[in-house]
């Protein structure tokens, strides 16, 4: 398997634009084995990024690489890969298993029926499997294409949304299925709009939000620099030299810079304090404040979003 | 993204759970009736048939072909006008250029292909993606429905029809030195257009709804039309060829009824009293003009009644 | 290769499609029947002009060809399951090559049965005209099928854009503005036609036999290449 240190996916200064909209923005970041979480709201460009890691979908700038090479048109890499994308649309008319072993032979799969039987049996659907895929519930559907995503036995998963659909004893099912790839040495990729689902097995978490890399690493680590992070805060006021003077001396306060045209921007580690303690200094004072607004809450409030919704 | 309404009982460790008014509220509105329903069908209908507020590829189609058939009317017109001013003033109705009366005969052929295109697309998506149980659980049931769609879809075809022809009026009234002479002259001819444009527009539109009524796909309807179209003409007219010479001559007449591009090109060249381009060679014409109206009704009139029955019955 | 033929194979046969293309290939035969039946004066021209040119060749071949070869990739594309396809670890054209057989395999029993009786039963069963109009047409229906492919990939209006190319350019420009038959894949297959067997088609045209290999090939070579090429650069949904 692969060296530790070396990464297996490398995504750089990616960006992606569709007209004037900008789907992924200069977004630049390595994926090592294990389980990564891709992790976003709905529309923020993960299944975007996700359609360049597995050359779908060209990039408008940067470079994806894949095992050190690069994966757009790179028809020799894709059998190291196994992706399942955010579509649940399947071949109605094709039985589970004639699914499952197509995709197999094109992956140019030795011992095919005994792979093809492995595959559906890990995503425990032996019973459904000579079925028609048209007569299928949207669980069974999203399983199935999981077995056709494993069959040839990847060494990359990457899985776009892939729990929709799924119910509580899938999900759990599922999520023991990863990490055993992942024990293997495998490198997997998953998306989700859902922390959940993605703090439950992830190592490794990505935070994508408006197209943007947000947040990169643990999940207990982008909580806590979160946390640590100094907050902007802007306050328009009448005097704005004494109001400077005066919150300088705040222990909440880190820094205090005027802006020309008069406001001034507090950088504060421990915002709770400074919403009590400023407007009582400015009143102490008799400063006049006209706003006091956080300029960076976007990151925070998606964040929140995300471990709350 | 934060729901900033709701507050949350994060926190507070309460077991029993609380339901909070998020404020919402019965409609209170005016609740429109079945003719708002099919009224908005109606619209829904020419905007799909137009390709109106959809991108710019879904336009260029239907876009195409309307240029097209105004280019037709403008082509003639442009002839006409050249003659008047290089060979003489009414040279143009002297030399019996194509006018009016064989507008529609020569772009037959494009006015239904537009309707093989765009007649699928009024019906067949909505039954693919099961849209049609969504109108059909409003006050609307599915004659209302497939008679809303059929009325947008005539309404396009008639306009289409009527505007090349309103061009060359235009021009052929225009390249005269005196246009409200030539008015005068003819206004015979506008209620004769109008006429002809709309029995061109209903036999059209019927027969394309009727065959899209058959399938979810809207590539098979339209490849089937085209054949329909395209195929019976020179089908009808090698065979009724050959059985004119041999027989007397109704065998050949009425094989030549079923080229199913001349049916309304007969009932034009009956209102506008002479024989367009198309129809001078078809051995129907010589049917008696009852005999060709009758068939017109006959071939406007079944089908879509037919695709009213497929469509009355239907429920969500 | 023969994974993604089959799958082809299976997406492009449904009863309803096989019906149409029945009626439509029967329609030349029921015609050219009738003309033998009752004892007649038609010359080889214009029967050639009417039922091979205008119908089977300039009609029937291009229709059936249409309706079978923009699903190929047509559907998949809207359906969203062409990623199935591209993600596997072949190269482009292994998947444009066996859904463009696939799409002749399909459509070319109707038209080549259509055409082999036709001649046959016009030609009074001579085997070189019958051989001569059956491989034009089939090399017709093999043009049309590459430009039609390209088509269902190229753009999710294939079917209004080809019909318009079939009516327009090869039905009405072709058949009256002489210049355009340099362009047209109905022109080329009658060439073929008459280059093959040219004691019994006059030769009317104005493009040689050679010239008309040379060119159908180029084209069903040009489209393939052009499929492969709209294969590797498209965003694959």
């Amino acid at each position: 398997m692969t060296n530790n240190a070396e990464p297996v996916i490398r995504v750089d200064h990616v960006s992606r634009w569709f007209g004037s909209v900008v789907a992924v923005s200069d977004v630049t970041f390595d994926i090592k084995p294990g389980i990564t979480g891709l992790l976003g709201p709905n529309g923020a460009g993960k299944t975007t990024l996700l359609r360049m890691i597995t050359g779908l979908a060209d990039v408008s700038d940067g470079a994806v690489t894949v095992f050190g090479q690069p994966i757009r048109n790179n028809h020799a890499l894709f059998g190291r890969i196994g992706v399942m994308s955010e579509h649940e649309t399947v071949y109605g008319f094709m039985k589970g298993r004639d699914f499952v072993k197509i995709m197999g032979r094109l992956r140019g799969v030795s011992d095919l029926d005994a792979a093809v039987d492995r595959a559906i049996e890990l995503v425990d659907l032996m019973a459904a499997a000579d079925r028609p895929m048209g007569t299928y519930s949207r669980g069974m559907r999203q399983r199935m294409r999981l077995a056709a995503t494993l069959v040839h036995d990847p060494e990359i998963l990457i899985l776009d949304e892939p729990l929709n659909g799924a119910d509580p004893v899938q999900r759990a099912h599922f999520q023991d299925l990863l990490r055993r790839f992942a024990a293997e040495g495998r490198t997997i990729v998953l998306s989700s709009h859902i922390l959940e689902e993605v703090e439950q097995v992830a190592d490794t978490v990505l935070l994508i939000v408006n197209g943007k890399l947000a947040a990169s690493g643990g999940f207990r680590a982008i909580r806590a620099a979160l946390d640590k992070r100094p907050y902007h805060v802007r306050v328009v006021s009448d005097s704005p030299r004494e109001l400077a003077a005066a919150l300088v001396t705040l222990d909440s306060v880190d820094a205090v810079h005027i802006d020309p045209d008069g406001a001034i921007m507090v950088l504060s580690s421990n915002v709770r304090v400074l919403q009590i303690e400023l407007p009582l200094r400015a009143d102490a004072a008799s400063i006049r404040l006209f706003r006091v607004e956080p300029m960076d809450d976007s990151l925070e409030s998606v964040f929140g979003y995300l471990v709350e919704g | 993204m934060t729901d900033a309404t709701a507050p949350s009982p994060r926190g507070t460790e309460e077991l029993e759970g609380t339901v909070f008014d998020i404020g919402y509220q019965r409609y209170v509105g005016p609740r429109e009736g079945r003719n708002r329903a099919r009224w908005a069908v109606y619209k829904d209908g020419l905007r799909l048939a137009l390709g109106l507020g959809r991108g710019a590829r879904a336009k260029v189609i239907p876009w195409f072909f309307i240029t097209l058939l105004g280019v037709i009317g403008l082509i003639m017109a442009l002839i006409a006008g050249a003659v008047n001013t290089y060979i003489g003033p009414n040279a143009a109705e002297a030399l019996d250029l194509p006018s009016h009366s064989d507008y529609y005969g020569i772009a037959s052929i494009v006015f239904f292909v537009f309707a093989a295109v765009g007649a699928p697309e009024m019906l067949c998506p909505d039954r693919k993606d099961g849209v049609i149980n969504l109108y059909l659980v409003r006050p609307l049931t599915g004659s209302d429905y497939v008679s809303a769609r059929w009325l947008a879809f005539f309404t396009v075809m008639v306009s289409v029809a009527w505007l090349p022809q309103l061009i060359l009026l235009a021009g052929l009234s225009l390249s005269n030195a005196n246009p409200g002479d030539y008015l005068l002259e003819n206004w015979l001819d506008i209620p004769r257009l109008l006429t002809a444009g709309l029995a061109m527009a209903a036999y059209t539109t019927s027969l394309a709804m009727f065959v899209a009524s058959f399938t979810t796909r809207r590539a098979y309807a339209s490849v089937f039309l085209v054949g329909l179209f395209v195929i019976t003409a020179p089908f009808t007219t090698g065979l009724a060829a050959e059985l004119a010479e041999d027989f007397e001559n109704t065998a050949g007449q009425w094989v030549s009824m079923f080229n199913l591009s001349n049916i309304p090109v007969h009932v034009n060249d009956l209102i506008f009293d002479d024989v367009s381009l198309i129809t001078s060679v078809a051995p129907a014409g010589e049917f008696s003009g009852w005999v060709l109206v009758g068939w017109y009704f006959l071939w406007t009139l079944v089908p879509a009644g037919l695709l009213w029955m497929r469509y009355r019955k239907l429920t969500p | 290769m023969s994974s993604v033929y089959l799958l082809t194979l299976r997406q492009l046969s449904g009863r309803w499609r096989l019906l149409v293309m029945s009626v439509l290939a029967l329609m030349p035969v029921v015609l050219t029947e009738s003309l033998v039946l009752f004892p007649s004066s038609v010359s080889v021209e214009e029967f050639e002009l009417i039922v091979l040119n205008t119908m089977l060749a300039g009609s029937i071949s291009p229709l059936v060809v249409l309706a079978i070869a923009t699903v190929a990739f047509g559907n998949e594309v809207e359906d969203r399951t062409l990623a199935n396809l591209t993600l596997a670890p072949i190269p482009r054209w292994q998947i444009v090559i066996p859904k463009l057989f696939a799409t002749i395999s399909v459509a070319m029993p109707f038209i080549a049965i259509s055409a082999l009786v036709t001649t046959h039963v016009a030609f009074n069963a001579d085997a070189t005209a019958t051989l001569a109009v059956t491989v034009s047409i089939v090399a017709g229906l093999a043009m049309y099928a590459s430009v039609f492919v390209f088509l269902g990939l190229a753009t999710n209006q294939a079917i209004g854009v080809g019909l318009l190319y079939i009516v327009l350019w090869e039905g009405f420009f072709t058949t009256y503005v002489s210049g355009v038959r340099v362009f047209s894949i109905r022109a080329y297959s009658l060439a073929l036609m008459h280059g093959l067997d040219e004691r019994r088609f006059a030769d009317t045209d104005n493009l040689g036999f050679g010239v008309a290999i040379g060119v159908s090939a180029v084209v069903f070579v040009g489209f393939v290449l052009l499929t492969i090429r709209r294969l590797r650069r498209m965003d694959v949904p």
